[in-house]
């Protein structure tokens, strides 16, 4: 388990090597200088060019690159988002608020998934299901930037019940009311297809022997289903919430912008159209280690779920 | 053992065949049904699924609009005009029972000036609402018919105008035709790589096999956030270089899924019997395995379609869609999501345009899932 364990880690530096230098030399071949302020005068954008090695062949510059993250933890600094403060930093101060919004929207449709998918399967073919069946498609299929744009609407808007923009200053309950329309935005999906998942594990387990024997001893369809099925299906759950983690982060580049919440969407979007070189790398790098993070936590979830993908891999 | 060769067979007159059964009745009858192939079995089962046929009914009818739709009005998608912007919808019949009447609330007016033909000309105000008295100022909000308000009485914009006075249902409808080819071309070239990869590496199997699955697992590892936005980046905006960064990543389930039934199916008798005689691994892959995959591979592609609709959307929402003035569903709801508490009408639009066209995309591929492969019915 340990070798296998440490296979994947390398594996997956070794992919995150490969994504950092395609995105350092797209980045860096794009038109446009870093510093292309027209009012200063051509010696200092040469002189600050020299002084970030932007002179120099791109091989030279990747080497610099390194050196720095590696050995100092330098990934450059931030131009003109925000002006000479390293991009870690700029990095850092957002992520929180980004994370905070991503996982309060996984936490709350955890348990909301969970029970729509026990009830549909449960109330299998009756009109409850039915009913279900028909949010979860529409809640699949409709995109969340849809989702956001009609809350922000209706209920920001129209009904007053929460602010319209997310207010980066508040506190307490009045923090949480601002970050309630973000977060129900992201949450449709995720809750949608941990309902679809659940309601599928639970109909198949339904006909499987040992609900026959929780059945035999007494137990009626609802217990058996909660005690015996339920937990059956707990496991092999985990394997499809751990990847909604980065799609929901993939959503929320979008939310973050309808919401004007500073995270790190907000950056990404802005560091591009700026030409703020140094900070896109740093964005698309954090981007790249969380999905490769999910992947490799799946993989090892897997196996120490179910052996028998441990030994496939050896 | 004596085998017969067509050329020397024994001249036998035709006389002498006799039938064995020369006499009785022959017992077994002729079928009366027809047989039923595999498009004809699935189609069946597809037009039972009345959800499924509905969805059919409405992407159809988007693509119809998508096509001839700017054509349904003299507006062209790019003309441009200041004095209209902004316009709300308004559509002939229904303006008389007060939908889409062009009318709309301007809030915070005089009410000194409301009788001043040169701020709102004659017939323009439809009602007065919530008169008060602020600051010894009589104020009110005034709910005008916009269309006499800005002297284009005779004009219907059906989904109104944007920003720039462009008439939005041509958008509209163009931008669902640009979305629905930028899908189209992705999901084609997805599904055609993915089948001449998948098949190789699941034909061959052994080390292809291996060393083809690990470079999918590296592209696959990329996220498509990150790849999308480089590619943008490096190849510029555009159809072309959007649909290249929809292929980059989305060739890989598609892979997997023909490898997974070349290795279901390689092994099968009819496969053995076929090499036997001397069929070349070409034919072989083409001609005697792959056919066996129609019914995923269609689904599967249909099931992408909504998918790459979705991407598109995505990457103009984040300023990595096409250039002005193309519209396509994406870029008209991100601009019209910058304006929404304005002009909500220019959100709705395409909002539900692209809602509709996922829930109907999905609905149609779980029906042809459910066509195809009737054990996966129920799993949605």
């Amino acid at each position: 388990m340990t070798r296998y364990i440490i296979e994947r880690i390398i594996a997956m530096f070794i992919t995150l090597f490969i994504i950092v230098t395609i995105a350092f030399c797209v980045v860096r071949m794009m038109p446009g200088s870093v510093y292309d302020n027209p009012e200063l005068p051509q010696s200092v954008i040469d002189a600050l060019e020299a002084k970030a090695h932007l002179n120099e062949p791109l091989l030279v510059q990747y080497g610099y690159f390194l050196k720095g993250v590696i050995l100092e933890g330098d990934w450059g600094t931030s131009v003109k988002i925000e002006p000479s403060v390293p991009a870690f930093d700029v990095l850092v101060k957002r992520i929180p608020v980004t994370l905070e919004i991503n996982i309060y929207s996984l936490l709350i449709s955890l348990p909301l998934g969970i029970i729509f998918g026990t009830i549909a399967a449960l109330r299998k073919n009756k009109l409850a299901d039915h009913l279900i069946s028909v949010m979860v498609v529409i809640c699949i299929s409709v995109p969340s930037f849809v989702f956001a744009s009609l809350l922000q609407y209706v209920l920001a808007f129209k009904l007053e019940l929460f602010p319209i923009v997310y207010e980066s200053t508040a506190v307490g309950v009045q923090r949480f009311a601002s970050m309630a329309l973000p977060i129900m935005a992201l949450a449709f999906g995720p809750i949608a297809t941990v309902t679809r998942y659940l309601r599928g594990e639970l109909v198949e387990t339904v006909n499987s022997e040992f609900m026959t024997l929780a059945k035999t001893k007494g137990l009626n369809q609802v217990q058996a289903t909660v005690r015996h099925a339920f937990r059956n299906s707990c496991l092999p759950l985990t394997n499809v919430i751990i990847p909604m983690f980065t799609n929901v982060l993939g959503g929320s580049l979008v939310i973050e912008r309808i919401f004007s919440i500073p995270g790190v969407g907000g950056i990404m979007i802005n560091s591009i159209n700026a030409n703020d070189h140094p900070l896109t790398i740093a964005v698309l790098i954090f981007y790249s280690l969380v999905s490769l993070l999910t992947i490799l936590i799946v993989d090892l979830s897997y196996g120490i779920i179910d052996p028998r993908i441990r030994l496939e891999a050896k | 053992m004596y085998i017969a060769d067509q050329n020397n067979m024994p001249k036998i007159p035709k006389e002498k065949f006799v039938f064995v059964q020369q006499g009785t009745a022959i017992k077994d009858e002729n079928f009366e049904t027809k047989p039923i192939g595999f498009f004809k079995d699935a189609m069946m089962r597809f037009c039972k699924n009345k959800a499924s046929v509905s969805a059919m009914v409405i992407i159809l009818f988007i693509i119809f609009l998508s096509i001839f739709g700017p054509s349904f009005n003299s507006y062209g998608f790019n003309d441009q005009d200041v004095n209209r912007i902004n316009l709300p919808p308004r559509i002939p019949v229904l303006e008389n029972i007060g939908i889409a009447d062009g009318t709309r609330v301007l809030t915070n007016r005089r009410v000194d000036n409301l009788d001043d033909p040169e701020k709102y000309p004659e017939g323009s105000i439809v009602e007065i609402l919530n008169r008060r008295t602020e600051k010894n100022v009589e104020m009110c909000d005034v709910k005008i018919n916009y269309y006499v308000y800005t002297g284009y009485d005779d004009e219907y914009f059906w989904a109104g105008t944007d920003y720039l006075g462009r008439d939005l249902w041509t958008r509209l409808c163009r931008g669902s035709r640009v979305s629905l080819m930028i899908a189209t071309l992705a999901v084609f070239a997805n599904i055609l790589i993915g089948i001449i990869y998948g098949a190789i590496a699941g034909y061959y199997g052994g080390k292809v096999d291996m060393v083809m699955m690990r470079i999918c697992e590296i592209i696959g590892a990329f996220p498509q956030v990150v790849v999308a936005t480089l590619f943008i980046m490096f190849f510029g905006t555009g159809i072309f270089s959007i649909v290249m960064a929809l292929i980059i990543r989305g060739w890989i389930s598609t892979a997997r899924l023909i490898r997974a039934q070349f290795l279901r199916f390689k092994s099968r008798e009819y496969v053995l019997a076929a090499r036997t005689l001397g069929v070349r691994d070409r034919a072989l892959i083409f001609r005697h395995i792959l056919p066996n995959s129609i019914g995923p591979i269609i689904t599967k592609a249909m099931i992408e379609v909504p998918n790459a609709i979705f991407s598109e959307s995505f990457l103009a929402f984040i300023g990595l869609g096409l250039q002005a003035p193309e519209p396509s569903i994406g870029v008209l709801l991100s601009d019209g999501q910058k304006v929404l508490l304005h002009y909500p009408y220019q959100t709705l639009f395409p909002a539900l345009l692209i809602s509709i066209l996922m829930i109907s995309f999905n609905l149609f591929s779980n029906g042809l899932r459910d066509a195809f492969d009737p054990t996966m019915r129920g799993i949605d």
